[in-house]
């Protein structure tokens, strides 16, 4: 069997499970737990109990905050929001240096093994943008194509991938964006979009946010109105935020 | 089976909105694209619920989809029957430890991944994929969680392409499909 990656060695903390909103409820950050779990052999990896495998460590704010609608909700309706983006941010694992040397890489990987915190990812972002009049959800490849079509579905709205070039069979526009070193290109289908529609463009993670950008590019040379980027995690010290401008962005969890 | 399938009304919507693309990749190649399906909600909808319906109650708690255009129809699935969504991946692309499985193309091989401990034991699994050509990558797919002790349960993908004869390659087990292109 070939293998990749290291096995990590997290040294056990005392796990902390209890979620305290803090006293400011209005801001966008509230403290969540973080857990870490011992890996001492490659058997506890491959363990009975999908707990095991995810060997979660973070320390993450919850910033979906203002999906809530909070004047009208009581106190525990309050906590509820809370208490799912804690469930996804525990269930996301970290791979440290990957694909590089000091790269800390969010792995969702293990949030879709969790089938609770896997809907409620899709629900959080459901509650957001189901009566928005939104009619495109893109999704970036390929991580984009696991949490775009579920959105998109119970939105009713259609799903447009965006992928790496040569992949899409039909006429294609494309646009090519900076990397940290170089370029990269992500096209989309002619015709999968007309001018005046509402979309959404969807990722697993916003970084530097180059990909987002080149999305909302290639959604806006035709027309389209990009009313908001959604993505599960942001890494705020990559300033991806400020790169997207004055398009609003809306994510589940911070990764410090 | 296949005259059950051909009665819903469903699968002749879900087959007008897949688009022919001819000479892609490569000339000869008559490409089945199903981005055209995934503008079409409605269409989308039914290929999502023809699978749930049949594979909800049966106690699959995995359905494995293959990069990428797997992703796009397996993770609905999985969420609506309750299963984890386990993702096989190209080469160096999941970032954990991983098992792979190489396997033969027309010209050369390629590889499939999944992470160590995403499926265990005795789970029932489905795999998804959006069509099935010669069967190879779904050998591939179906060989990794047979290897980590998991019960491939069904096949499962909107097109096959009979003349290329996938389904004999699956080992003996089952595949459903919406809509077969001859």
């Amino acid at each position: 069997m070939a293998t990749y990656g290291l096995l990590r060695r997290a040294s056990l903390l005392s796990c902390s499970n209890s979620i305290s909103p803090s006293p400011t409820a209005s801001r966008r950050s509230l403290a969540a737990p973080f857990r870490r779990y011992s890996v001492s052999s490659r058997a506890q990896l491959i363990s009975s109990g999908s707990r095991n495998y995810r060997s979660a460590l973070f320390p993450l704010r919850c910033s979906a905050s203002d999906s809530v609608k909070r004047p009208k909700m009581a106190s525990e309706e309050r906590q509820e929001p809370c208490n799912r983006i804690a469930r996804i941010a525990s269930a996301i694992r970290v791979i440290p240096n990957f694909p590089k040397p000091g790269i800390m890489f969010q792995d969702i990987t293990t949030l879709l093994l969790d089938t609770r915190a896997f809907r409620d990812t899709i629900d959080l972002f459901v509650e957001r943008y189901r009566d928005k009049e939104i009619s495109v959800v893109a999704g970036v490849e390929a991580r984009g194509f696991i949490f775009g079509p579920p959105i998109a579905l119970a939105i009713g709205a259609k799903f447009v991938p965006m992928r790496k070039p040569n992949k899409l069979p039909g006429e294609v526009i494309s646009e090519e964006y900076s990397l940290e070193y170089g370029t990269d290109t992500i096209e989309m289908h002619v015709g999968a979009v007309q001018a005046g529609e509402r979309a959404l463009v969807i990722d697993d993670l916003i970084a530097t946010g180059g990909t987002l950008c080149a999305a909302i590019n290639l959604l806006e040379r035709v027309g389209v109105h990009v009313v908001e980027c959604a993505c599960v995690i942001e890494l705020p010290e990559l300033k991806g935020r400020e790169r997207l401008g004055d398009k609003p962005l809306f994510v589940l969890v911070n990764a410090a | 089976m296949s005259a059950c399938r051909e009665e819903d009304p469903r699968i002749h919507g879900i087959k007008t909105k897949i688009r022919v693309v001819p000479n892609f990749p490569k000339p000869g190649i008559m490409f089945q694209d199903i981005t055209t399906l995934l503008l079409d909600p409605k269409a989308f909808k039914d290929t999502i619920d023809l699978f749930v319906e049949r594979y909800k109650g049966k106690n699959i708690s995995v359905v494995a989809g293959v990069e990428a255009r797997g992703f796009i129809f397996g993770p609905p699935i999985a969420l609506a029957i309750g299963a984890k969504f386990v993702p096989l991946r190209k080469p160096r692309k999941l970032p954990g430890q991983v098992i792979s499985e190489e396997y033969i193309l027309e010209y050369g091989r390629d590889c499939l991944e999944m992470h160590v401990g995403a499926v265990e034991r005795g789970e029932r699994a489905l795999v998804v994929d959006d069509l099935i050509a010669t069967g190879g990558t779904l050998c591939a797919a179906m060989n990794l969680l047979e290897c980590v002790g998991a019960e491939v349960v069904e096949c499962a993908c909107l097109i096959e392409l009979p003349e290329l004869k996938g389904r004999g390659r699956l080992k003996g087990k089952p595949l459903y499909v919406l809509v077969e292109y001859q």
